[in-house]
C-alpha cells in the first residue's frame, strides 16, 4: 500500500520554514476567529462610560475605545467577521475566475478571444476604484462586498488560469485522452484542471493579502461592515479621532491586520515552494 | 499715518518673532492676521441661498445687517441701523440707518439698498423667503430713512431681520453684475473677502469703512479649512493656527492641559435629536415614540459623549428665549418603556434603521449607545452611515425611519426654531417626521402675531410641552460648542448664534 504522505514530500514540507511558520499563524487566527470570544471575558459591545480610554494594562489588555468598549474583545472579535469575509471573498473569485479561464483557454477561437477582451477592459480599471465604486453605488453591506471583490478580482484567476491551460493544451497527455473520444467536461476537470490549477491558488493566498486591505479599507471608508459590529478597518477609523489620547484603538486592529498580512504571504511562498518543486 | 503704524508694528513684532521663526514666516504673515482653523468651506456667499453653516458665518464677516443679537443672544443691538421704531400696532417698521455706513468699496449704504436687499430676501429665488414676505411695502423716507409695512403684526419680524439672509447688499452693483457680484461680494460688514481658494482657505483684510470705529482691530483674517479634527488641533498647538472652532469633546479637555492655549465652551442653540419617521410603521404610535425616549439613557450620553458639555434636551427645542424650564426631560425608565411597547403591540420590540452623518465622531459615539440602549428594550437598530450633505435630503424625501441629527437657530427668537422643528404643514413638516399637532399649529399662528411678553412666552412654553409629549423625536441634549485660541488671542468669540465675531480680536 502506498503512504499517504510520501517521504520526499515530508522532506519538502520539513525544509519549507515559509509554509510551517504560515501555517502556525494561520492555526492562531483560526483559534482566535472561532474560539477568540471565549476567551475574552469581556463584551465587544459592551459600552462602559466609567472605563472609557483606558490605557492597555490589566484587565484590558489592550486598552478600551471611546465608549469604554475592550479592544481586545473587539480585535478578536473582528478576527471571525473579517476572515469569514475575507474568505469568501476570496473563494468566489477564484471559482468563477478558474472556470471561466479553463473554459477560455480549453476552447479557444472566439471565446477566448471574446473574454479575454473582456478580461483586458476590467484590468485597466485600478482595483480598488472599482471595488469602492461598486459598493459605493450598491451600498454598505456584506453581500455587496462579496459581490464587488467577485466582479473585480475574478480576472486575475482567469488570466492565470488560462495561461497555463493554453500550456496543458498542446501537452501530449491532453492530446492523447482527447483522441480517446473522452468528453470537453471530463478532460477538463479530470485531466487539465489538476495540472493547471497550483498556481492558482498559490496567487489565491497572495490574494487574500489584497482582500484583508480591500475588506479593511472599505470598512475604514464606512462603506464595509457597518458598526457596531467589531471590524478592523472600522476600529482604525474610529481609533483616528483619538490617536492623540488613545493610540492603541487603532494600533492594535492594524497590527491584526499586519499579522493576516504576514500569515498569508509566507503561506503563499511556502506553497509555491512546496507544489512546484525546483529541480 | 496709519500705514505707517501698521508697518512698524510688524516690524517691532517680527524683531521678536525673528529670532524664532524662519525671516520668510515673518515676511508673508503679518502679525495682524488672525489664522482660524474650521471644518467646512463656505458654498455660497449668496445670503439668500445659503443655509449651511460655513457659508452662513462667511457670510456674517462679509455683509451686515439692520439689527444684530447682543453678544450673549439675549436681545437685538443696532446694526447698520443707528434706531428703529415699531408702531404701536406692529405693522410699520422704520428704521434710521447710520449716516456714516459705507459699503467697502466706499459707497455709502441707503435707504435703496435696504429695500432692494429685503425685496430680494423675499424674492422667488430666496430659501427664505417666508422670513420676509410679511413685509408688504417700503417706502423710502430719504436716503438713510425707511419705512416697511405689514398687513398684519409679525413678532418675529425683527429678529429676521438680524438674520444673515437680510444682509444688506449694495443694489447697483448687484444689479449690474448679477451673479458675478458674489464672486468678489462687496458688503458692508467688518472684513472684505479678498482671496477664496474654495475648500482650502479664505483671506479676509478689514474693511477700512465699517461703521464701527477702531474695528476691527485685526488688519485680517485667514480662514483655514482642516476637515480633520485632529490636524485642526494639531495645527493650533503646534502655533500654525491662532483659533480653531468645532472642537471635538474628548480633545477639548487635551487642550485644556496646554499652557499656550485657553480653550473656552460656547453655549449655543442647539438641540440633537433622533427624527422619527412618523408617516411610517411603528413610529405611527406615539407610545412607541415616547418608549424610545424612556429607553435612551440622555444623563449618560451627556458624561460619556459630551463629557459634561451640555445638559439633556427635554423637548425639540433649543435652550433659548421663552424656553419651558419646568419641562422634564423623559427620564431612564425601561419598565415604562416596555409597557408602552407592549400596550401598542410590540412587546418583543421591532427591527429598524438609523441614519448617521458619517465622519462625526460625536455623531457616531451617540449613535452606537442609542443602538446599545434600545436593544434593552427590545429594539434592533441597524445604523446606515451617510455623508452629512445628503442626510437632509433624504429626510426631506421621506425615505428614513430614524435618523440622528440636530438644529441649530440663526435668530434668538425661538419662533425660528418652532417653526421648522414642530409645526407641520411648515417649512420643513416638523423636521422631516410630518408629525402633525393642530393645537400646536393654532398656538404658532397666534405667536407669531402675539408682542413679546408674557402672554407670548406662556404659548411658546405650551408648544414645547406639546412636542414634548408627542414625541416625534427622541430628544437628546443641548450640546455646547468648544473653542480655543492660543494664549496671545483677545477677543475671539463663538456666539450664541454659533458664528465667530472677529471683530474685538486682539493679537498680542
Amino acid at each position: 500500500m502506498r503512504p499517504l504522505v510520501s517521504d520526499a514530500t515530508r522532506l519538502r514540507f520539513a525544509r519549507n520554514g515559509n509554509l510551517q511558520f504560515g501555517l502556525a499563524m494561520l492555526s492562531l487566527l483560526v483559534l482566535a476567529s472561532v474560539a477568540g470570544s471565549a476567551l475574552v471575558p469581556f463584551d465587544p459591545l459592551d459600552i462602559d462610560f466609567g472605563q472609557a480610554l483606558q490605557p492597555p494594562g490589566w484587565p484590558h489588555l489592550f486598552g478600551t475605545d471611546d465608549l469604554g468598549r475592550d479592544v481586545l474583545a473587539r480585535v478578536v472579535a473582528s478576527a471571525s467577521v473579517d476572515m469569514k469575509v475575507v474568505s469568501i471573498c476570496v473563494l468566489l473569485p477564484f471559482l468563477i475566475g478558474s472556470t471561466i479561464g479553463l473554459v477560455s483557454g480549453y476552447f479557444g477561437g472566439w471565446i477566448d478571444l471574446i473574454i479575454m477582451r473582456f478580461v483586458d477592459v476590467l484590468w485597466a480599471f485600478p482595483f480598488y476604484v472599482l471595488v469602492i465604486s461598486i459598493v459605493g453605488a450598491l451600498g454598505p453591506g456584506t453581500g455587496n462586498i462579496y459581490l464587488a471583490f467577485s466582479m473585480v478580482v475574478w480576472i486575475s484567476f482567469a488570466r492565470i488560469v488560462r495561461g497555463e491551460v493554453l500550456l496543458a493544451r498542446r501537452l501530449e497527455y491532453t492530446q492523447a485522452v482527447s483522441v480517446l473520444g473522452y468528453s470537453h467536461a471530463r478532460i477538463m476537470l479530470r485531466h487539465v484542471l489538476p495540472n493547471v490549477i497550483t498556481p492558482a491558488i498559490v496567487f489565491m493566498m497572495a490574494d487574500v493579502v489584497l482582500t484583508i486591505l480591500g475588506v479593511t479599507s472599505l470598512g475604514f471608508l464606512g462603506l464595509g461592515i457597518q458598526p457596531p459590529t467589531p471590524e478592523w478597518g472600522v476600529m482604525i477609523a474610529e481609533g483616528r479621532n483619538f490617536i492623540q489620547d488613545g493610540w492603541w484603538i487603532s494600533l492594535f486592529p492594524g497590527l491584526a491586520i499586519v499579522f493576516v498580512g504576514i500569515t498569508f504571504s509566507l503561506i503563499g511562498d511556502g506553497l509555491d515552494d512546496f507544489l512546484r518543486p525546483k529541480p | 499715518m496709519a500705514k505707517h503704524e501698521s508697518v512698524s508694528a510688524i516690524i517691532a513684532k517680527c524683531g521678536l518673532a525673528g529670532l524664532l521663526m524662519s525671516g520668510s514666516v515673518c515676511a508673508t504673515a503679518s502679525a495682524a492676521t488672525l489664522r482660524l482653523g474650521v471644518a467646512g468651506d463656505a458654498l455660497t456667499v449668496d445670503p439668500i441661498a445659503s443655509s449651511d453653516n460655513p457659508s452662513i458665518w462667511t457670510e456674517l464677516l462679509i455683509y451686515d445687517q439692520l439689527v444684530r443679537p447682543s453678544k450673549d443672544g439675549t436681545t437685538l443691538v443696532p446694526g447698520i441701523a443707528e434706531s428703529w421704531t415699531v408702531a404701536p400696532d406692529g405693522k410699520e417698521f422704520r428704521f434710521k440707518l447710520r449716516a456714516d455706513a459705507k459699503f467697502s468699496d466706499g459707497q455709502p449704504v441707503t435707504a435703496a439698498d435696504v429695500s432692494f436687499s429685503l425685496k430680494r430676501a423675499a424674492g422667488e429665488k430666496s430659501e427664505w423667503g417666508r422670513f420676509f414676505r410679511p413685509i408688504t411695502s417700503y417706502e423710502i423716507i430719504d436716503d438713510h430713512t425707511i419705512a416697511m409695512k405689514l398687513d398684519k403684526p409679525f413678532t418675529p419680524m425683527l429678529n429676521n431681520l438680524a438674520m444673515f439672509s437680510a444682509s444688506i447688499l449694495p443694489s447697483k452693483l448687484v444689479e449690474a453684475q448679477g451673479a458675478a457680484f458674489f464672486e468678489h461680494p462687496i458688503g458692508s460688514g467688518p472684513f472684505v473677502l479678498k482671496n477664496w481658494s474654495r475648500g482650502q482657505s479664505q483671506d479676509f483684510v478689514k474693511n477700512a469703512f465699517y461703521w464701527e470705529k477702531g474695528k476691527p482691530s485685526i488688519d485680517g483674517a485667514r480662514i483655514e479649512i482642516v476637515p480633520e479634527d485632529n490636524s485642526r488641533v494639531l495645527k493650533l498647538k503646534a502655533g500654525e493656527l491662532d483659533a480653531i472652532v468645532g472642537i471635538p469633546f474628548n480633545q477639548a479637555d487635551t487642550l485644556k492641559s496646554d499652557p499656550n492655549i485657553n480653550v473656552t465652551v460656547a453655549t449655543v442653540f442647539r438641540v440633537d435629536m433622533v427624527q422619527l419617521n412618523t408617516t411610517k410603521k411603528p413610529f405611527n404610535d406615539s407610545r412607541v415614540r415616547q418608549a424610545l425616549n424612556y429607553a435612551v439613557d440622555k444623563n449618560a450620553l451627556v458624561k460619556g459623549v459630551l463629557r459634561g458639555n451640555g445638559t439633556v434636551a427635554n423637548s425639540a427645542m433649543p435652550v433659548m428665549a421663552y424656553h419651558n424650564t419646568d419641562l422634564k426631560p423623559y427620564p431612564l425608565d425601561l419598565v415604562k418603556a416596555k409597557a408602552l411597547l407592549a400596550e401598542a403591540g410590540l412587546p418583543n420590540g421591532f427591527k429598524t434603521t438609523m441614519l448617521v452623518a458619517a465622519g462625526d465622531v460625536t455623531q457616531r459615539q451617540a449613535a452606537t449607545v442609542i443602538q446599545a440602549d434600545l436593544k434593552k428594550i427590545g429594539v434592533e437598530v441597524e445604523l446606515q452611515t451617510i455623508e452629512g450633505s445628503s442626510q437632509f435630503g433624504t429626510t426631506k424625501s421621506g425615505n428614513y425611519e430614524m435618523s440622528l441629527s440636530y438644529a441649530t437657530s440663526d435668530t434668538i427668537d425661538p419662533d425660528q426654531s418652532v417653526g421648522f422643528l414642530v409645526v407641520n404643514p411648515e417649512r420643513a413638516n416638523a423636521y422631516h417626521t410630518q408629525w402633525k399637532n393642530e393645537r400646536l399649529n393654532e398656538l404658532y399662528a397666534q405667536e407669531r402675531t402675539t408682542p413679546d411678553g408674557e402672554l407670548r412666552s406662556k404659548m411658546f412654553k405650551e408648544i414645547e410641552v406639546l412636542a414634548h409629549d408627542g414625541a416625534p423625536f427622541i430628544f437628546l441634549y443641548n450640546p455646547s460648542s468648544p473653542y480655543a485660541s492660543r494664549k496671545n488671542i483677545t477677543g475671539f468669540k463663538v456666539m450664541p448664534t454659533s458664528n465667530y465675531d472677529l471683530t474685538d480680536v486682539v493679537i498680542k
